[in-house]
C-alpha cells in the first residue's frame, strides 16, 4: 500500500511539469490580453505597454515560466493580476467549499443509487427495473440549470425548508445550506452510479463463484451481500473517482445559481478576465486533485478487492 | 444510515432556528443581493462594477457627481474655485475624519492623487495633467496644471481619485486594501470573496444623521433569477439587476416594488469603415434607418431602455433636440440603391456569446436588416477575445456597448468618435477632421456654454457620419421590499446606501 502511495506521489512530479508547460503554452496561444481587459477602453498604447512591463508580461516566455516555477516553490503559485493576492490564497479560500460539495453530493448520490440499483438488479426485466431505469435516464437528461430552479421554487420558496443559496457558518449550518446544490450534483452522480452498478450486479450474479457460494449452502442474502454486492461495488468506486474529478472543476452552473463560491466559478472568472496566474494556479491545483482522487480510488479499490493489492 | 438521517434533521432544525435568530437581531442591516463581487478595494487597480460600487460606499472623493448625474457636488471638499485660465484648482476641505478617527488632511489628498497618477495606476492618464500641489494650512490645497485640460477637474469625481489615509497606507502597503479605511459612509467589516461583503456604518461619517442603516450585507448571487427568488423568499431586502423579463411579475407582487434608471451606457453595432461597403457613409446611414429601435427595446429589453440618437449617452451638455435616426426601411433601401447596392449585400456580425441580451438583439437585427436586403451572418465570439479582434480590424460589424466613467462627455467621445486618440473611433477607423479639431478645442475650453456647443457639434457630426448603428441605452433595474426607503441607482450606475432607511 505504501509503495502504491509513493509511486503515485512520484508520478505527480512529471504530471505537474507537463501541466505547467501545457498551461503556459495554451495561455500563450489563447487570444485576449489581461492588460487590455483591465484598461482597454481608456488607455493609450504607452499606458498599456507600461502596465505590461509592470506585470512582467513583456518578459520572454521562458523567463515567465521560471518565475512561475519559483512562485510554485515558494507556495504562492504567482500573484493574481486583478485580485493582487497570492493565487494559493484565492484557491485555498474556495477549495474547502468545492471539496465539501464534492463529498456531500457523492454521499447523496450513493445513498440514492444503492437501493435502486440493487432493487433493479434483483428485479431485472420486470416493471420495477424498467421504471427505475427510466427514472434515472430522466435524471441524467435533466439540465442542472432547470433542476436548480425547480428545487429552489419548491423546497425553498414554497416549503421554506432550505435557504435559496449562499454559505453559512459552521459545519451544521452548511450541511443545511449546501443540501440543495449537493442534491442537484448528487442526482446526476446517482444516475451514473445506478446504471453502472445495476449492470455489474447482473453480470456478477451470473459468475461461477456465485454459483459455488450458493452450492455451498449460503443463504440468498448472504450470497448477495458477501459475494455479489461487494464484488460489484469495485466498479462503482471507479465511477465515483471519475465523477469526483469532474465535480471539482465542473459545477459552475450550480455554483452560480446557488451562490456557492467554489473553484469552478473562480476559473470561469479568471478566464474571462485573462488572469493568467490564476488560470495557471488552478490548472495545477486541478491536476493535483485529479491525481489525488485517482490515488484514493486505487486505495479504495485495494481495500475492497484483495487482488488489487498484489499488483 | 438512520443515525445519519437523524443528524441531518437535527442539523436542519438548528440551522433554521439560528437563521431566524440572526434575522431578528440584525433587523436594521440592509441585505442586498448583487451579481458581481468586488475584485479589490484598491481604487487605482480596479475598473469592474462590483469594486467601484463598494469603494464608493467606503471612500470619499473631493467632489462627486450629483444624484441627477448632470453636475458636481461637494464631497470631502466643501467648496472650490477654478481659475479663469483653468490652470489652478483650489479646494477647501471640510472637517472630516477617516473611519479610524484620524482627520482627513490636504496631505492625504496630495498623496492619494499622486498615487492615482502613478505608473502603477490603471487610471493614470486621468490625473497626470495635474502636475503641482500646494498645501495651505490644514484645510486648503491648490492644484496646478501645466496647460489647460478642462476634464482634469471633473476627473477628481472619479472613484479612482478616492482620498486614502496617507500614513496608514504607507505603513501597510498593499495589505491596507484588505482592511481599507476611508472617510465614506461605511466601513468594511468582512469580505468573504465570492460570497459576501459586510459593511458597517462609519461612526465618524461627516454627514450628520447618515447612514440611516446600521450596515449592509452585499450577497454575491451571480444568477439573476436566483436573486429574484432570494428577494421573494425574504432573504434579501433589495436586489440589483433582476432579469428584465421578470420585472412585470415582480411589480405585481405585494410588498415588492421595482425601479429603473437609464445610466450612462449605450449599445450599438460597430462598423469597420475600412471594409466596403461600410466605407460609404450612405450605407452606414441606411443601416441606421433600417433598424426599428423601439421594437428592439420592447421585444428584447421588455421596455427597459431608451432609443439612442448616437452611441453617446445622454449626459452633461447633451442636445435635447437631437433626434435619433427614424425607423424608415424605404429610405434605407433608397440609400442603399444610391450606393449601388440595390440588391443588398451580405456581411458578418460579431456577438459576445456570453451576453444573453446581445444574442437576442443580434437575431432581431438579422431580421430587420434582412428586410432591406442586408444578409447578416452572426458569429458568436468569446467575450475576452472581442476587443482584440475588433482592435486588429478582423471584423465587418460587431455588436458592442460603451459606458462612461465620468459625467463629462470628454472621455467617451474621445473613445468612440476621435481617431486616432485612444481607440481609432472605437475600432471603426472612422475619421472626421472637424470632430478631431473640436475635441482638441473642447479640452482646453473652460467649462461653460461654449464647451457645451462644441460637444453638441461633435455629437451631430458623429451621428451624421454613423460609424456605428446606434441602438439604445439600456436601463439598470432593481427591486426592493416596500419597507426599504430611499434606494435608487444613479445615472453613474452606483448607489448611495447612506440615503437608505427602513420604514417602521
Amino acid at each position: 500500500m505504501l509503495r502504491l502511495i509513493l509511486q503515485r506521489v512520484m508520478m505527480l512530479v512529471p504530471v505537474l511539469f507537463g501541466i505547467t508547460i501545457l498551461s503556459f503554452l495554451l495561455l500563450q496561444v489563447m487570444p485576449g490580453d489581461p492588460v487590455e481587459h483591465a484598461m482597454g477602453t481608456r488607455a493609450s498604447a504607452e499606458d498599456l505597454a507600461a502596465m505590461r512591463r509592470l506585470w512582467g508580461l513583456d518578459l520572454p516566455l521562458w523567463q515567465q515560466y521560471l518565475i512561475f516555477l519559483r512562485d510554485c516553490a515558494t507556495g504562492s503559485f504567482g500573484f493574481s493580476l486583478f485580485y493582487k493576492l497570492p493565487v494559493s490564497r484565492l484557491v485555498l479560500e474556495r477549495l474547502p467549499v468545492t471539496l465539501a460539495l464534492a463529498l456531500y453530493s457523492t454521499c447523496i448520490g450513493l445513498a440514492i443509487a444503492l437501493p435502486f440499483a440493487i432493487l433493479a438488479a434483483l428485479r431485472r426485466g420486470r416493471l420495477a427495473d424498467v421504471l427505475i431505469r427510466q427514472l434515472f435516464v430522466l435524471l441524467l437528461a435533466m439540465p442542472p440549470f432547470w433542476l436548480c430552479f425547480v428545487l429552489i421554487l419548491e423546497a425553498s420558496l414554497r416549503l421554506g425548508l432550505f435557504p435559496t443559496g449562499g454559505l453559512g457558518t459552521g459545519v451544521l449550518q452548511n450541511l443545511h445550506r449546501l443540501f440543495l446544490p449537493a442534491l442537484v450534483v448528487g442526482l446526476s452522480t446517482a444516475a451514473l452510479i445506478e446504471q453502472s452498478l445495476r449492470a455489474t450486479l447482473i453480470d456478477t450474479m451470473k459468475a461461477d463463484y456465485v454459483d459455488t457460494a450458493r452450492a455451498k449452502g449460503l443463504s440468498a442474502s448472504q450470497v448477495f451481500r458477501r459475494h455479489i454486492l461487494r464484488n460489484s461495488l469495485i466498479s462503482t468506486i471507479s465511477v465515483i473517482g471519475v465523477r469526483v474529478s469532474w465535480i471539482i472543476g465542473g459545477t459552475v452552473v450550480v455554483e452560480k445559481i446557488f451562490a456557492v463560491p467554489g473553484l469552478g466559478g473562480l476559473l470561469v472568472d479568471a478566464i474571462q478576465a485573462r488572469d493568467f496566474p490564476v488560470i495557471r494556479g488552478l490548472t495545477v491545483c486541478f491536476a493535483v486533485l485529479v491525481v489525488l482522487v485517482n490515488l484514493l480510488t486505487d486505495i479504495a479499490y485495494a481495500l475492497a478487492d484483495p487482488r488489487a493489492r498484489l499488483t | 444510515m438512520r443515525e445519519r438521517m437523524k443528524a441531518f434533521l437535527l442539523a436542519g432544525c438548528l440551522a433554521v432556528s439560528s437563521l431566524a435568530l440572526s434575522a431578528s437581531a440584525e433587523a436594521r442591516t440592509l441585505r442586498v443581493a448583487m451579481g458581481t463581487d468586488a475584485v479589490s478595494f484598491d481604487p487605482i487597480a480596479t475598473s469592474d462594477n462590483g469594486s467601484i460600487w463598494t469603494q464608493l460606499l467606503i471612500y470619499d472623493t473631493l467632489i462627486r457627481p450629483d444624484k441627477a448625474g448632470t453636475g458636481l457636488e461637494p464631497g470631502l471638499a466643501k467648496s472650490w474655485t477654478v481659475s479663469p485660465d483653468g490652470l489652478t484648482l483650489t479646494f477647501q476641505l471640510r472637517e472630516a475624519k477617516f473611519s479610524d478617527g484620524t482627520p482627513v488632511t490636504p496631505q492625504d489628498v496630495e498623496y492619494s492623487l499622486r498615487r492615482a497618477a502613478s505608473e502603477k495606476s490603471d487610471w493614470g492618464r486621468f490625473f497626470r495633467p495635474i502636475t503641482g500641489f500646494k498645501i495651505q494650512g490644514d484645510h486648503e490645497i491648490v492644484m496646478t496644471l501645466d496647460k489647460p485640460f478642462t476634464p482634469a477637474f471633473n476627473n477628481l469625481a472619479l472613484f479612482s481619485a478616492a482620498i486614502l489615509p496617507k500614513a496608514k497606507l504607507e505603513a501597510e502597503g498593499d495589505a491596507f486594501f484588505e482592511h481599507p479605511v476611508g472617510s465614506g459612509p461605511f466601513v468594511l467589516k468582512q469580505w468573504s470573496r465570492g460570497s459576501k461583503i459586510v459593511l458597517a456604518a462609519n461612526p465618524n461619517y461627516w454627514q450628520a444623521g447618515k447612514p440611516g442603516i446600521e450596515g449592509a450585507e452585499l450577497d454575491i448571487v451571480a444568477e439573476g433569477a436566483a436573486r429574484v427568488l432570494k428577494l421573494e423568499a425574504g432573504e434579501s431586502d433589495l436586489i440589483l439587476d433582476p432579469p428584465l423579463n421578470q420585472m412585470k411579475a415582480l411589480e405585481a407582487k405585494d410588498g415588492i416594488s421595482v425601479g429603473q434608471v437609464v445610466p450612462y451606457r449605450s449599445d450599438f453595432v460597430m462598423l469597420n469603415t475600412t471594409k466596403p461597403p461600410f466605407d460609404q457613409e450612405k450605407v452606414r446611414q441606411a443601416l441606421n434607418y433600417a433598424v426599428d429601435k423601439e421594437g428592439l427595446i420592447k421585444g428584447v429589453l421588455y421596455g427597459a431602455g431608451k432609443v439612442a440618437a448616437t452611441a453617446m449617452p445622454v449626459m452633461a451638455y447633451a442636445d435635447p433636440g437631437l433626434e435619433p435616426y427614424p425607423y424608415d426601411p424605404a429610405k434605407a433601401k433608397a440609400l442603399l440603391a444610391e450606393a449601388g447596392l440595390g440588391n443588398g449585400f451580405s456581411t458578418t456580425m460579431l456577438v459576445n456569446s456570453s451576453n444573453a441580451a446581445h444574442r437576442n438583439v443580434a437575431v432581431a437585427l438579422q431580421a430587420m436588416l434582412g428586410a432591406v436586403g442586408v444578409k447578416i451572418d452572426i458569429q458568436m465570439i468569446e467575450g475576452g477575445t472581442m476587443w482584440e479582434t475588433t482592435k486588429a480590424g478582423n471584423y465587418e460589424t460587431a455588436l458592442s456597448f460603451a459606458t462612461s466613467d465620468t459625467i463629462d462627455p470628454d472621455q467617451l467621445i474621445g473613445f468612440l468618435a476621435v481617431n486616432p486618440e485612444r481607440a481609432n473611433a472605437y475600432h471603426t477607423q472612422w475619421k472626421n477632421e472637424q470632430l478631431n479639431a473640436l475635441y482638441a478645442e473642447e479640452r482646453s475650453t473652460v467649462d461653460g456654454d461654449k464647451r457645451g456647443q462644441q460637444f453638441q457639434e461633435m455629437i451631430r457630426l458623429f451621428k451624421e457620419g454613423a460609424p456605428d448603428i446606434f441602438l439604445y441605452h439600456p436601463a439598470s433595474a432593481w427591486a426592493v421590499h416596500d419597507d426599504v426607503k430611499g434606494f435608487e441607482i444613479l445615472p453613474t450606475s452606483n448607489f448611495r446606501l447612506e440615503d437608505v432607511t427602513f420604514a417602521d
